[in-house]
């Protein structure tokens, strides 16, 4: 990303607040760039979230972290303006901005007050229309993404063991390098890896707008008429034509960091968001992890104390995926008793089920995230342009309450069982001690 | 998680900078307050946008209160939660979860706080339980010990990461023995003494009405929640004694240069701070400090971001910010780079901040900020736990709805003349007594520090 490294698209809601699926207006331009757009006047402001279908899944080794680095490179000028006025010209007109690329998608996001609108739409439409790449300016970016990601795993051991976990899940899939790229590739891109990925993904026709705020329907399509419009459509981005082959056995990875206690990371391969098993599997993921009455927080962190942290993570995926769990071993504990304290707990789901409680508890909670959602514009346009994307349709955020209704415990029992098997896991391991 | 936002530095500006009700066309709802006679200050802020709603609470029950027991004012805000009269700490955590709310209490270096959000129909549960939580709680031995272990693995994990604890060996640095000095969470060895009579005592002295505020903002009748919340907290006992702020002493902030370097092993890159004393936050100059921080290193093309980032791409990310509190406050750069451009950053960071106050700044950089200071205002005041946050912020730092209605004017009466004699006016953020701190792989030579240490 361009100045928070966000990989964490972690979307999961339901309910039904105010918010209607018909408050959302779409337009199509001639170009295919497709506009949803939420008229919501409760504060002043509005904002523009951009979702290009592109992410490092659409690399191979040699340009490993080409899409996180374009990322940065959109925002360092364009035909009409130029080196830094991309920046200068929003913050002087009030408005904010930043970006994230994930494995599937690159998202930017601005931030203005409403009466800036047409100006974004201007900065927009010149940098997807006649991005100038500069040599000079491809030197010194490449410095800050190299920065970003050494300060990524300086500060966290999780970056290090979840790249190792995955490159070990993901053999054949592009899901196997992560979204930063390899330190050598990051030194090795070339000018022509940059003009080629431009003119194939950053295409009118392979992005998603999404504008939410204190603007009219009606100013959303003249401006895009006008500033988006002209931007020729490009031919269909090639297919990903690589899938995973299924796993048949364990996979276990060491690595090395200086750690007080050890990190541990087990994952299994799930399927893609439009998969009928996403909503049992994200409840399961609550479950498990959600608040301190949650299977591994409750066991592991209060009454056994084997680990002091215990999160989970299902995230979107344009294709099959990581369930993935998280635990720092406590003082003392080797981590071969806190992984198996893990398995002990996912067996009883498999074994007994979910109580009726449980998945009434999750659906109340995922009410609450949804109203946490819509209470923001930025929420708003962040979870439509979502669901748009991974899910297919917009709608399907308005029909979530209904499809985490139809959730029984049986399903969540029956995802248990196919997903969590020993063979279809890797587990990975953070230990300052390798040698043991 | 897959790596989760490395929350850059850069866009901190001020603490929480405070409410206006016309900046950009933004007006801050109506809200309403009273006291209650034990002196607890509530303020009830109506907002039917979304069915939740909103509770923020401060009380001085700080890091500043620690005495010598650094951690303690942490510790027993957690403890809040390990039980209280009529839920087991098992049944609280359930019934919290079973509803989809949410209810969290801490420490911050000057006040203890709690804050919760709910749907708006289990009001009556929710509230029922934070006054338990507040006026009842049952400081479990059992769960204290684990909580207390839980933190000491903490502390140790947190120097894995520079960033985490970089924060708190400055302000070591800045504050020196004034309370402000003190680290929220302690350390290994204060944390491993106190025991569940310490917090028991603490509490029992601390957490008192006639100096607590309670805001809550949602979807609720002003008239039926002052009732609910008089009905709850009126037996709540007030303290015979005015809870003295220990922060209210003189600081006596280093009149030198101070360096401080740590070494970790396995770095490979560097992280550092470079400050010195800052503002409060009842400073008359605060929002015009805010809009000159803005262009220094508070947005993306500050000059700091701009030279460090931009020209060089010497870093990720380099920023500065105030953090005010009520009689004190610092201001700081900080940036990261990797430890063979470790030089390099140093000297662009305090060439920025020279240039700073030999240049001043223009007009268009002034304008610009104001615009972006203005424009990026009213998202901080959008959701109940914002507006929330904002009321009990009033409470603490003693500001009131006039500096709100005033923002947007000061931001705007701030002129280039009057800016540039801001700068001018705060030798504090000159050379003259910079703090250093670096986080480096090897300790380098002493002519590097030499060089910039020079003054």
């Amino acid at each position: 990303m361009k100045k928070i490294m966000f990989l964490l698209l972690l979307l999961t809601f339901s309910g039904q607040a105010q918010m209607k699926s018909d408050d959302v207006k779409t337009f199509t331009l001639k170009n295919g760039m497709k506009f949803l757009v939420v008229e919501d006047f409760s504060i002043p402001n509005a904002n523009m979230y951009l979702f290009y279908k592109v992410g490092s899944r659409n690399e191979y080794q040699g340009i490993t972290g080409l899409s996180h680095f374009f990322e940065h490179m959109m925002f360092n000028g364009a035909e009409k303006y130029g080196p830094k006025l991309f920046d200068q010209t929003m913050e002087f007109n009030g408005g904010a901005n930043n970006a994230y690329t994930t494995k599937d998608v690159t998202v930017y996001t601005n931030w203005f007050p409403a009466s800036a609108m047409e100006v974004i739409f201007d900065l927009e439409g010149d940098r997807i229309s006649s991005l100038s790449i500069d040599p000079k300016i491809v030197e010194s970016e490449r410095g800050v993404v190299l920065s970003e990601r050494s300060t990524g795993l300086e500060n966290s051991p999780w970056r290090q063991l979840s790249e190792a976990v995955e490159a070990t899940a993901f053999i054949e899939h592009p899901y196997h390098w992560s979204v930063i790229g390899y330190e050598d590739d990051m030194k090795n891109w070339k000018q022509q890896d940059l003009e080629r990925y431009f003119k194939m993904y950053y295409a009118p026709n392979n992005c998603v707008v999404v504008v939410s705020g204190a603007i009219k329907m009606a100013e959303v399509k003249r401006l895009a008429e006008k500033y988006l419009e002209p931007i020729p459509a490009q031919p269909e981005p090639p297919k990903i034509t690589i899938s995973e082959p299924p796993q048949t056995g364990e996979r276990r990875i060491t690595v090395q960091k200086e750690v007080a206690t050890p990190y541990l990371m087990l994952a299994y391969h799930t399927p893609e968001t439009k998969n009928e098993d996403y909503y049992a599997l994200n409840i399961l993921s609550a479950v498990l992890s959600r608040g301190q009455s949650s299977r591994l927080y409750s066991e592991l962190v209060n009454k056994k104390q084997l680990a002091t942290v215990v999160f989970t993570d299902f995230g979107e995926s344009f294709n099959p995926s990581l369930f993935s769990i998280y635990a720092v071993a406590n003082k003392e504990v080797n981590p071969v008793d806190l992984e198996n304290a893990i398995y002990v707990e996912i067996e009883k789901i498999k074994n007994e089920g979910i109580s009726e409680v449980e998945l009434q508890k999750i659906k109340n909670q995922k009410l609450m995230e949804f109203y946490n959602q819509v209470e923001t514009i930025n929420g708003k346009s962040n979870n439509i342009g979502t669901y748009e994307v991974f899910f297919g349709d917009y709608k399907k955020m308005f029909q979530a309450p209904a499809n985490y209704n139809k959730i029984t415990v049986a399903d969540v029992q029956n995802v248990a069982k196919k997903y969590f098997t020993k063979s279809n896991r890797t587990v990975g391991v953070l230990k300052t001690n390798t040698e043991d | 998680m897959k790596p989760i936002a490395l929350k850059l530095i850069i866009i901190g500006l001020f603490f929480l900078t405070f409410s206006n009700v016309t900046a950009q066309g933004y007006k801050l709802p109506e809200y309403s307050s009273f006291k209650l006679p034990n002196g607890l200050t509530v303020y009830l802020m109506e907002q039917h946008d979304v069915p939740v709603i909103s509770v923020s609470a401060v009380l001085p029950a700080g890091a500043i209160y620690d005495n010598e027991k650094a951690g303690l004012a942490f510790l027993t805000a957690k403890a809040l939660k390990h039980g209280t009269k009529n839920f087991s700490k098992l049944k609280l955590d359930e019934e919290i979860d079973f509803i989809g709310a949410s209810i969290s209490t801490d420490a911050s270096k000057e006040f203890a706080s709690l804050s919760s959000k709910f749907a708006a129909k289990d009001k009556d549960k929710v509230l029922t339980i934070i006054k338990e939580i507040m006026l009842d709680p049952f400081f479990d031995a059992e769960e204290f010990e684990k909580e207390k272990s839980r933190l000491l693995v903490g502390l140790e994990q947190q120097k894995e990461s520079p960033r985490a604890v970089i924060g708190n060996y400055f302000d070591k640095l800045l504050y020196g023995n004034h309370v402000y000095g003190n680290t929220i969470q302690g350390d290994i060895s204060s944390i491993g003494k106190i025991t569940v009579e310490d917090i028991k005592s603490f509490y029992k002295t601390n957490y008192k009405p006639n100096q607590t505020a309670i805001s809550i903002v949602g979807d609720f009748s002003t008239k039926e929640m002052k009732t609910k919340l008089t009905a709850l907290f009126s037996n709540w006992k007030k303290s015979k004694n005015k809870i003295e702020n220990p922060a209210l002493k003189n600081i006596a902030y280093p009149s030198g240069n101070k360096v401080l370097l740590i070494n970790k092993e396995d770095a490979k890159e560097t992280t550092f701070y470079i400050g010195s004393a800052g503002i409060s936050r009842n400073n008359p100059d605060f929002v015009a400090l805010e809009v000159i921080n803005t262009l220094f290193g508070g947005r993306f093309t500050s000059m700091l971001n701009d030279e460090l980032r931009v020209n060089t791409g010497l870093t990720y990310g380099a920023g500065s910010k105030f953090n005010t509190l009520k009689n004190g406050g610092s201001f700081v750069i900080s940036t990261f780079t990797a430890s063979k451009t470790t030089e390099p950053a140093i000297d662009k960071s305090l060439e920025v901040l020279n240039k700073l106050h030999t240049n001043g700044i223009d007009e268009k950089s002034l304008t610009s900020a104001k615009n972006y200071v203005k424009g990026q205002f009213p998202p901080r005041y959008e959701t109940t736990n914002q507006l929330a946050n904002l009321l009990t912020q009033m409470f603490w730092y003693n500001f009131d709805a006039t500096f709100i209605e005033n923002f947007e004017k000061n931001v705007d009466s701030l002129n280039i003349e009057k800016a540039n004699q801001i700068i001018a006016q705060y030798p504090n953020i000159s050379q003259k007594t910079i703090f250093n701190l670096y986080w480096w792989e090897k300790l380098p030579t002493s002519k590097i520090l030499l060089k910039n240490m020079v003054l």
